[in-house]
């Protein structure tokens, strides 16, 4: 903001920011007034847009912007200045400066000289097309995104088999690490959400079949419903949400940060040191939880029999034992490889599709989450009809 | 309003100490900086360049002293206060400090959005106007920070910096990443915004070109303090402080120097 040296002009004798318009002989003045600045510029703008360009009667006429009662200018105000002198030009006013100082004019020739150009327009595409555009983009990542998920299943697996024959390209330490991440300190969440749930769908059972006399079938419900389906599907969602979550923003901050360009170039293979490690510790934590989360919701469910049918633990583990085969369990422990590798892939494949921005990050981790876990069920789906198929 | 010797005091920084954790980085740290100067703050590493620039914008906390901002002391200022001076400064971070999910131009309207009720057709031709000054290109205005290279980054973050026409500028090594031209076409745009806007320039920074070049005074830090300040010529024909001496008179600096060159070749 410039303002003008005037050691007589006190504070309180300055004048509102304003102008008129006034012709004078064969010259049309506009005498601005006050401080033109971007604070007052809304209401200056508002005012200047309703002035009428004055038309000259003959060609003797022209313009004169007197600012020597402008106490301060800034761009805005130049700009403003610069606008109006624009349109009265135009409309075949010669219009000149009066009353300027030396600063004011190094900015007002500044404003003039950089107003020259023109915004580029960005195209606007019509509603509909639009629409269509945005349905045909999301029915066409559907297909792209199952083709990169293959593609990348298929880099994983070539990487996988590289550090079989290779071993010293795995990175052990890291495997460790996301282990101990994925694995061990989602153990607390894991079976306590498993113990509710055991415990509340034990509540409901029990409720709904005292209608048939038929309490004592919770207990088969609880356990073989816990074993094959709800064990394994409260450990991917939760590991989805919390370790895929994880992985896409760990690795879309590295690529946003162009850390992944730098590994590549020092000949670092981001597959081994980042992509290997996560989805081998997946594919050995998630099992281990599931089997966790499937004794959390056995312990849940028996505390609920204990208390609402009298059945104390021995009595309810004997029954546990006439009721389970070694079959049921293993229903839901296969599940729990491919659950692994499904969020671990998805995790990891979205992070690398991060581009620059921080919104870019959130789109990708909020994709990450919510494919991994319809995966997670969709596979769910299909193994329970091919479970039932071959009769287990 | 502090007026000394006819110039005025727009920062005023007195007793300013900051330790972080058992290291201390200023015991009592006094600077003045003036109207319509270009100010350059120098030091080596880890005397706290940056942080004095973080305490006098209100980022970081002080453990003691008192940092004055337009004739008010900065602790005493009540949320409105603060907010009616945080207008009067734009800051220039080190990598542009851009919003990376908003284009050039809606990065630079940012701040007459959030302050000013402007029609959004004046914004964008007064953000197109900052744009323009600072040195872009228009087709820059739509691309998003991550699709600019490091030298059009610092200009758009500077054009952000005076989006609300401000009284002081802060630029936190804005030279540092940009080859010998880009850095002494960025020094001269300096100097020409500096010259046109009546702006104050408060600088961190490592370059001796751009402090030979457009800096009215320097400031050194070192030994917990500001040990001098003084025009370049001033500093380099008495640098009587060891740092100084390597700084201003080292190799690098008698590159840099118009006085020195004179000097050899008389």
């Amino acid at each position: 903001m410039l303002k003008r040296d005037n050691q007589f002009v006190l504070q309180t004798e300055t004048e509102a920011p304003g102008f008129r318009v006034e012709l004078r002989g064969t010259t049309f003045r506009l005498v601005a007034t006050g401080a033109w600045t971007i604070s007052e510029a809304a209401v200056l703008d508002e005012e200047l847009k309703r002035l009428k360009v004055p038309i000259p009667p003959s060609s003797e006429f022209t313009g004169e912007m007197d600012i020597s009662g402008i106490a301060e200018i800034d761009t805005s105000g130049a700009w403003l200045l610069q606008r109006t002198a624009g349109a009265w030009q135009r409309g075949g006013l010669k219009t000149r400066y009066a009353g300027a100082t030396d600063s004011f004019r190094i900015l007002i020739e500044e404003v003039h000289r950089r107003g020259q150009g023109e915004l580029p327009e960005i195209d606007q595409i019509p509603p509909l097309q639009q629409f269509v555009e945005t349905t045909k983009k999301s029915a066409t990542s559907i297909w792209q995104d199952t083709l990169a998920l293959t593609s990348f299943l298929g880099e994983v697996t070539v990487a996988a088999a590289r550090a079989v024959r290779e071993p010293w390209r795995f990175r052990p330490i890291s495997f460790i690490h996301h282990l101990d991440y994925a694995g061990l300190r989602a153990l607390p969440i894991i079976f306590l959400i498993c113990f509710l749930i055991g415990a509340v769908v034990m509540q409901q059972g029990v409720v709904q079949l005292s209608y048939f006399g038929a309490e004592v079938m919770a207990v088969n419900m609880v356990a073989i419903l816990s074993l094959r389906e709800v064990g394994i599907l409260l450990t991917s969602i939760m590991v989805a949400g919390r370790s895929g979550s994880a992985f896409t923003a760990e690795i879309g901050s590295m690529k946003m940060r162009e850390e992944i360009d730098a590994m590549r170039t020092l000949g670092i293979d981001p597959m081994d040191t980042l992509v290997l490690p996560r989805v081998a510790a997946l594919i050995v934590a998630l099992p281990l939880l599931t089997f966790m989360g499937d004794i959390a919701a056995l312990v849940g469910g028996g505390v609920m029999a204990w208390v609402m049918l009298g059945l104390d633990p021995p009595l309810y583990i004997d029954k546990l034992q006439e009721i389970v085969s070694f079959r049921h369990f293993m229903v839901g422990m296969i599940k729990a490889p491919f659950a692994a590798i499904i969020i671990a892939l998805v995790g990891c494949l979205e992070g690398l599709r991060v581009q620059g921005s921080a919104e870019s990050l959130g789109t990708h981790v909020t994709a990450a989450v919510v494919k991994a876990i319809f995966l997670v069920i969709c596979i769910d789906g299909i193994f329970a009809m091919f479970l039932a198929g071959i009769g287990q | 309003m502090i007026v000394e010797e006819g110039q005025e005091i727009v920062i005023r920084v007195r007793g300013l100490a900051k330790s972080f954790g058992t290291h201390q980085i200023w015991e009592s740290l006094d600077l003045d900086v003036y109207r319509g100067e270009i100010l350059a703050i120098v030091g080596g590493s880890g005397q706290g360049k940056s942080v004095l620039m973080r305490v006098i914008t209100g980022l970081v906390a002080p453990d003691n002293g008192v940092v004055t901002l337009f004739g008010q002391e900065e602790h005493t200022l009540s949320e409105e206060a603060r907010l009616e001076i945080e207008k009067r400064w734009g800051i220039l971070f080190q990598d542009g400090a851009l919003f990376s999910s908003l284009t050039v131009l809606q990065n630079i309207q940012v701040p007459m959005r959030e302050h000013l009720n402007l029609p959004q057709s004046m914004m964008d031709d007064l953000a197109f106007l900052k744009l323009s000054m600072v040195g872009l290109r228009p087709e820059a205005a739509h691309k998003y920070p991550s699709e600019l290279s490091g030298g059009m980054r610092k200009r758009a973050g500077l054009a952000r910096a005076l989006a609300l026409d401000p009284e002081i500028v802060f630029l936190d090594e804005p030279t540092a990443g940009l080859d010998p031209i880009g850095a002494s076409e960025f020094d001269h745009l300096i100097r020409k915004l500096q010259q046109t806007l009546g702006l104050t320039v408060y600088m961190v920074t490592h370059d001796l070109d751009t402090i030979f070049t457009v800096c009215d005074r320097v400031a050194v830090l070192a030994d917990q303090k500001i040990v001098r300040t003084g025009s370049p010529a001033e500093l380099q024909s008495k640098p009587d402080h060891p740092w100084i001496e390597e700084y201003f008179c080292g190799e690098r600096a008698r590159a840099a120097s118009p006085a020195e060159e004179r000097r050899a070749v008389s």
